[in-house]
């Protein structure tokens, strides 16, 4: 188990973030790998594989206007990984809306439970490294991802450009772009590409997905917009993109890593089947699953969690900063 | 029988393309108003689970634009299938207005009748037509698209039964089939034919060796299908007004019955999710015979307020250095 613990997974070689890429990829073909502009290429990653990539992520609705706001502290937590007591608050991570996650069977936390249980331990030596994430900014999906300023658009409809009415085009109604949900909100879906690039100088991954300036916040948790969110070139491409800022995950990866990692290790040591870790709230769909368990030959081996899943934890973290956007519901494509 | 409606054809158009757009008009284009080829690409509708409400969301696949699209040999990105059309950018917001959009059509709809009569080239059929311009100082972009459908008296006409389950009438394993065929073509095909196989339940073919490869199927076990960007049960989507044109054009004596497959299944479904793609049967009246001339066509985009007028993108966020100023603070 002390083993298992010096798996450091939070500080990624070039070479586990691609393999984790690699896992991503296989296991999530909505990611590919994109090598980018050549010009702009990091010599430390394979040139076809300078960032991941997955286009059009649904984002059903604001998260500001998701009633989880301060109002409602029981949907959010503090999330404390100081050990012993300490105070400090900089190892504090706030996750939002915990209730709506784990209350949610639909939720796409589920999607973990199908990741097999590969061969080969994983042994992650401990550096400096770490990953970079960089989420595009997000795609105008439609209209209300660019929402223009109405008095700007240049006057000429032209109702007459065709003809007659056409028998054979369908009414607008069958078109789904805003649909009333029962709580009276409107549904106005966005897109978003969401990259994941690995930057050397913060040695983390980011995230970056592109819409309009401030328009992103409106999708990104009230505790993390102007903080862990900025709006800022994409390094791969031209693009400004809204990009989850990469200098703390290192040590936040580190910290849910480790308290997932000693999940993982209880399990693995449980008698086969046997559900539990009811309080581990960050991932309680991977340890509870119990299929680590069920597909281990040995329960007594311990393997702890494996660098390929990285990523996946890593869009666990992102999920927290941009609870709307649907980065981590893999299986809904 | 009711008259088949289609669902129009939905634009996205990534930041990425009015970045490449910016470059190339300062760099190679200058002042230059020719029309420029460029490619996109369309991915089947989709559907997502609400997370707030359950509810299933249903989204249209549209024809998006993106940093590679002045590139036409580029590969579509996984899933989806390439259109090519036309962009027509203006030195001035008074030519964008003024821009003679009716004959710009006509050229982009005989350009697909050549497709339909001459060329007999699949890839032309959804070819679409792109009129831009780029304020430049403002970060502005003016656009409006048109994804010319040939019109057709009388209309196509959609069996009593309606559009069906695919797989109440296929069957997983014919399904599955068909699948696992388009996952081993080479370029993503966006319309293709469909017969029984002995080995397979299925296999699929190119649309353009319509004759040979339904050579010995009897006219009832033909398919003919189209990667299909609508998400609605009762309305195909719009490249299949084209796709039955060119049917009719090229084959008038076996096509005037056709049983379609509107294809939306970019996976195999798992924990208990349906098949999504669609079986219809569709008719056309015998006394719809095609004429040598090109017909008339549909199929400007509406904008957001659902009007026939242009849209404009704001990238003023995203890309005026100012304003990026502001927001790093």
């Amino acid at each position: 188990m002390a083993e298992s613990l010096q798996m450091l997974m939070y500080l990624l070689e070039p070479e586990e973030f691609v393999a984790a890429g690699d896992f991503l990829t296989y296991k999530f073909p909505v990611w590919t790998w994109q090598k980018g502009d050549q010009a702009k290429a990091r010599d430390y990653l394979p040139p076809e594989k300078q960032y991941l990539l997955t286009r059009g992520v649904p984002c059903l609705r604001r998260a500001t206007s998701l009633a989880y706001t301060d109002a409602d502290e029981d949907a959010e937590r503090l999330v404390s990984f100081a050990e012993g007591g300490s105070k400090d608050k900089d190892d504090e991570w706030v996750e939002t809306h915990a209730g709506r996650k784990a209350g949610d069977p639909s939720s796409a936390a589920g999607v973990i439970d199908d990741i097999p249980d590969l061969d080969g331990p994983a042994s992650i030596t401990g550096n400096m490294n770490t990953l970079n994430l960089n989420g595009g900014g997000p795609t105008s999906a439609d209209d209300s991802g660019i929402i223009p300023d109405l008095d700007d658009i240049p006057d000429m409809e032209e109702e007459n450009l065709e003809a007659e009415e056409d028998e054979a085009t369908a009414k607008p109604a069958t078109i789904v772009k805003e649909v009333e949900i029962s709580k009276g909100n409107l549904l106005q879906v966005r897109t978003y590409d969401v990259m994941i690039t690995y930057d050397k100088y913060y040695q983390t991954p980011r995230k970056g997905t592109p819409l309009i300036g401030s328009q992103v916040f409106q999708d990104v948790s009230a505790d993390h917009a102007l903080k862990t969110v900025t709006i800022e070139p994409f390094p791969h491409s031209s693009i400004q993109a809204a990009s989850v800022h990469p200098c703390k995950h290192a040590s936040v990866m580190k910290k849910i890593i480790e308290k997932m990692n000693a999940g993982v290790v209880e399990e693995q040591q449980r008698p086969r089947g046997k559900d539990g870790n009811k309080g581990k709230w960050l991932f309680r769909k991977v340890t509870g699953s119990g299929d680590d368990s069920k597909k281990t030959p040995d329960p007594d081996a311990v393997e702890g969690m494996r660098v390929d899943f990285y990523l996946i934890i890593f869009l666990k973290f992102i999920a927290s900063i941009v609870p709307t956007i649907e980065v981590d519901s893999t299986t809904a494509f | 029988m009711p008259v088949l409606q289609f669902t129009p054809q939905s634009s996205l158009v990534q930041p990425g393309f009015w970045n490449e757009l910016t470059r190339l008009k300062i760099d190679i284009l200058k002042l230059s108003d020719q029309s420029i080829p460029i490619s996109g690409s369309y991915t089947p509708g989709r559907w997502i689970i609400d997370r707030e409400s359950g509810n299933e969301i249903a989204l249209n696949g549209s024809l998006s634009l993106s940093a590679e699209s002045f590139d036409l040999q580029i590969k579509p990105p996984q899933h989806s299938v390439p259109a090519f059309g036309t962009l027509k950018n203006y030195n001035t917001i008074e030519e964008f207005k003024a821009a003679n959009k009716a004959e710009l059509f006509n050229e982009v709809t005989q350009d697909i009748w050549n497709a339909t009569t001459k060329t007999n080239d699949p890839n032309q059929l959804s070819r679409f037509l792109l009129l831009t311009f780029a304020d430049l100082k403002k970060y502005k972009y003016y656009y409006w698209f048109a994804f010319p459908a040939f019109v057709v008296k009388p209309a196509w006409e959609i069996d009593e039964s309606g559009w069906m389950d695919s797989n109440t009438k296929i069957g997983h394993e014919g399904l599955l089939s068909i699948w696992q065929a388009l996952q081993n073509v080479s370029i993503p095909l966006p319309y293709f034919l469909i017969r029984p196989s002995s080995k397979s339940p299925f296999e699929i073919g190119k649309l353009e060796d319509f004759s040979s490869f339904f050579a010995n199927v009897p006219e009832d076990q033909r398919i003919v299908s189209f990667v299909d960007p609508s998400a609605s049960p009762q309305n195909p989507g719009w490249p299949l007004r084209n796709l039955l044109t060119y049917l009719r054009a090229q084959f008038p004596d076996s096509t005037r019955k056709l049983q379609v497959i509107c294809w939306r299944d970019v996976e195999v479904p798992t924990s208990g999710k349906p098949w999504r793609s669609r079986f219809g049967i569709v008719a056309i009246d015998p006394s719809s015979n095609m004429t040598s001339e090109c017909p008339t066509a549909v199929g400007w985009e509406k904008n957001a307020q659902g009007k026939l007028g242009p849209r404009l993108a704001d990238l003023g966020g995203m890309m005026d250095p100012t304003r990026l100023a502001d927001q790093a603070v």
